[in-house]
């Protein structure tokens, strides 16, 4: 196969490629360049971090997070003053607990 | 090579801060079937064509998985949603327009009161850094050129006013955008509609990562 015939099966596939990916739905047609957690899993990762932090939660506040991989994300958390990190997944299953070193 | 190590570990810090700072808002373009920035610029363009903001921005219902009681807030600044707990999982959102570089802020609030068509009166800083608001110092009637637009929920960590407010707007292409001076605002059919199923003394829930300011925490 020459360099030019391979070019051309290359920008065939990248154009197949792109006419299948779908848009998204109207409702999510925005985002920031910043990939921070749903805002309802980071309250779901303060809520299950009262109890090991032993701080109401009233006094946990998700103050970062990012995505691990396409289906988990970490969110850093402050329990008055002390640092907690909580790993859950897009299903709201969290996954771990534990004090940020 | 510890030099080496040393510059790379610089730079990337570098990136991390860039990142941050320079947070984009994008939509997806359906003819292009790509995502584009979506800027002040942009967004002015947009709604003067179509009259009304991206479908994104727009009041919906929503799942919403969450153990806070119905009425909370919970605003999502970085993705410049506002949310209204509803009972069954689900949550009314809004779109908003938050503080600008250096002026986001986080921390658990409450509504400590709430008005229509309010008075505007600049805080002291405001009026020494702008001309605009320094000849309002003394107070801006409520009316349809008012920035608070047509109501506001004036925020309290615990009986202290934190002199950030959730209100109206006279500037709506703003709506998904870091642009205010700390306060959430939204399109003014939107804060009447939140201002309508709220009540005094609602949890108010901010997020907004790398914000330099915590209340209530």
């Amino acid at each position: 196969m020459t360099t030019k015939t391979c070019l051309i099966c290359h920008l065939a596939i990248a154009s197949i490629l792109t006419a299948c990916q779908s848009a998204p739905p109207p409702q999510d047609m925005a985002r920031t360049t910043l990939e921070t957690a749903p805002a309802d899993l980071q309250l779901m990762c303060a809520n299950s971090t009262a109890g090991p932090a032993g701080v109401d939660n009233m006094k946990i506040l998700p103050v970062g997070s990012r995505a691990i991989d396409a289906q988990t994300y970490n969110v850093e958390l402050d329990a008055n003053g002390r640092k907690f990190n909580c790993v859950i997944d897009t299903a709201g299953n969290v996954r771990a607990v534990t004090p940020a070193t | 090579m510890k030099r080496r190590a040393f510059t790379l570990l610089a730079l990337g810090f570098s990136l991390v801060t860039i990142t941050n700072a320079v947070a984009q808002t994008q939509i997806y373009d359906a003819k292009t079937r790509k995502w584009i920035d979506y800027d002040k610029k942009k967004a002015r363009q947009l709604y003067a064509r179509n009259k009304q903001l991206p479908e994104a921005f727009r009041m919906q219902m929503v799942p919403f998985r969450t153990a806070e009681q119905p009425g909370t807030i919970i605003i999502d600044g970085n993705q410049h949603f506002l949310y209204l707990v509803q009972p069954g999982g689900q949550a009314i959102r809004y779109g908003i327009g938050v503080g600008r570089e250096g002026f986001g802020w986080a921390g658990i609030v409450r509504v400590g009161r709430t008005a229509e068509w309010p008075t505007w009166t600049p805080p002291a800083e405001m009026v020494a850094r702008d001309v605009n608001a320094a000849k309002w110092a003394a107070g801006m009637p409520g009316g349809p050129d008012n920035p608070l637009g047509a109501r506001a929920l004036y925020l309290y960590e615990d009986e202290n006013d934190t002199i950030y407010r959730i209100h109206g707007t006279t500037e709506p292409w703003t709506i998904g955008l870091d642009v205010s001076s700390g306060c959430i605002r939204m399109n003014n059919d939107d804060i009447t509609d939140l201002h309508s199923r709220v009540a005094v003394g609602a949890k108010v829930i901010v997020l907004m990562q790398g914000a330099a300011l915590y209340r209530g925490v």
